[in-house]
């Protein structure tokens, strides 16, 4: 038997939907990353977000190196971009209840994408 | 207070936005804080196309008039985020309009999530389905379907008697110095060729192909399903196996050339291993195949003396006389050959 997921023990697609939602939140209301999406549709965000949380938490999403690096050529992002991102994901993964040590592997898993992401 | 004033006072508190127009001119008569919140703003304008442009009045006054209702949708950002407001509007008396308007922000957003999500689901559904395939496509190579279903059920295979069936044991003359000589690659890749072509030419005649062992292939008729006449369906692949061959030889640099024997008898046929499992079977009919073959000069098809009996009326067989053959005695051995 394969190891449960943190996607699997947090409850599954009916409780990662509300992380994502207040992720989704919390990035609009944000004004250093708000802007990056400005000017993208709305399902296309709660698409982005949706996987991006499953994918984190070893969900039914998973991108390839190659595609993250893709998806995000375009964007100017910067350190200081990703440490801000990287705090509002620990604040919601927290402030749903998720244990801290779970919190912080979430967290060294996103940190592993910095170099794709980052300019 | 009067319940007028209470009226408003609710009516501009609730956290639904709305207004009344009038119906000729569709001027704002009176707003709520909720409407305003999200309409609102300097310069609000006062007539209902200047402040939703895109609402398609023609279709409303149409609705309102057959209905007295008309519902819309309207999208549009407020800071970043994309709102989405459901409209809904109703006559009134007095040749008024009141438009209601809930925030189906949320509902959008959740509908978006859930296409996402059963995208990504629905994809791995698909993945799982194709791997399952390919796992008992797998399987089936290494195991007649019969066997493969009682597997899948029981997680087990029962070793099953099959009795009577016939055997054919082919193997190469020169394989090893082939293998030496030639791009073994090369010699491993025409190996692949042949194989499938006799396993189609055996599923033609019904045999199931067992195994290969190295140049060494084994098919046998009569399994799982019993049939009749497996001595002649044996025999069949047997003499094609030849002929292909020969007809490949022509064309191709390589020769390969090979040895049959043919037996009958009864096999036990089961799954054998854990781990690295493999369907094999068992019984004196394998190994007599196996030294019957050894009898044979390349190209050759030795049949053993039960099975001769059987087939010897329809095809070009003749008798070459007693040999003894180890574990088995002595025995009158057959030659089959091509009449055709």
């Amino acid at each position: 038997m394969a190891e449960r997921t943190l996607y699997e023990s947090y409850g599954g697609f009916s409780q990662v939907s509300k992380i994502v939602l207040s992720f989704y939140d919390s990035l609009l209301d944000n004004d250093e990353i708000g802007p990056f999406f400005d000017d993208v549709d709305m399902s296309r965000i709660v698409d982005h977000q949706t996987k991006f949380i499953a994918s984190l938490l070893g969900g039914p999403a998973a991108y390839t190196d190659k595609q993250l690096q893709q998806l995000h050529a375009h964007l100017d992002i910067t350190d200081a971009h990703f440490d801000e991102l990287e705090t509002l994901l620990r604040e919601t993964l927290l402030g749903h209840g998720m244990a801290s040590d779970d919190v912080e592997t979430v967290v060294a898993e996103f940190g592993k994408r910095r170099p794709l992401i980052v300019r | 207070m009067t319940i007028e004033a209470i009226n408003e006072q609710l009516l501009r508190a609730i956290g639904v936005g709305v207004a009344l127009l009038d119906r000729k001119t569709l001027q704002f008569g009176f707003c709520n804080d909720t409407f305003d919140e999200w309409f609102g703003g300097e310069n609000q304008p006062t007539q209902l196309q200047q402040l939703f442009p895109e609402l398609d009045v023609q279709a409303m006054s149409e609705n309102l008039i057959g209905t007295g209702r008309h519902t819309s949708e309207i999208r549009f950002k407020k800071k970043r985020r994309t709102l989405v407001i459901a409209l809904d509007f109703t006559v009134a008396e007095g040749d008024m309009l009141v438009l209601v308007c809930q925030n189906i922000t949320r509902i959008k957003e959740l509908e978006s999530m859930i296409d996402s999500y059963s995208m990504m689901v629905e994809r791995n559904t698909r993945e799982i389905k194709r791997e399952k395939e390919q796992v008992e496509k797998l399987l089936l190579n290494i195991m007649p379907r019969s066997v493969y279903e009682e597997y899948k059920t029981f997680g087990v295979v029962t070793p099953q008697m099959y009795d009577p069936v016939s055997v054919l044991m082919l193997d190469f003359v020169g394989f090893t110095d082939m293998v030496a000589s030639q791009d073994p690659s090369v010699t491993v890749t025409e190996l692949n060729d042949i194989y499938s072509a006799f396993d189609r030419i055996g599923e033609q005649f019904g045999c199931e192909r067992i195994k290969t062992i190295g140049d060494a292939y084994i098919t046998v008729a009569g399994l799982p399903d019993p049939t009749p006449d497996h001595s002649k369906a044996i025999a069949n692949t047997a003499i094609r196996f030849v002929r292909y061959l020969m007809r490949r030889n022509l064309s191709h640099p390589h020769q390969w050339r090979c040895r049959i024997g043919i037996s009958t008898g009864s096999v036990v046929g089961s799954v054998v291993g854990i781990q690295k499992y493999v369907y094999d079977i068992f019984g004196p009919a394998v190994n007599l195949a196996s030294r019957l073959q050894e009898f044979s000069e390349p190209m050759q098809i030795t049949v053993q003396d039960a099975v001769a009996h059987t087939i010897k009326d329809q095809f070009d067989i003749e008798n070459v006389g007693a040999r003894s053959i180890r574990g088995f005695g002595e025995q009158d051995i057959w030659r089959l050959s091509d009449n055709d």
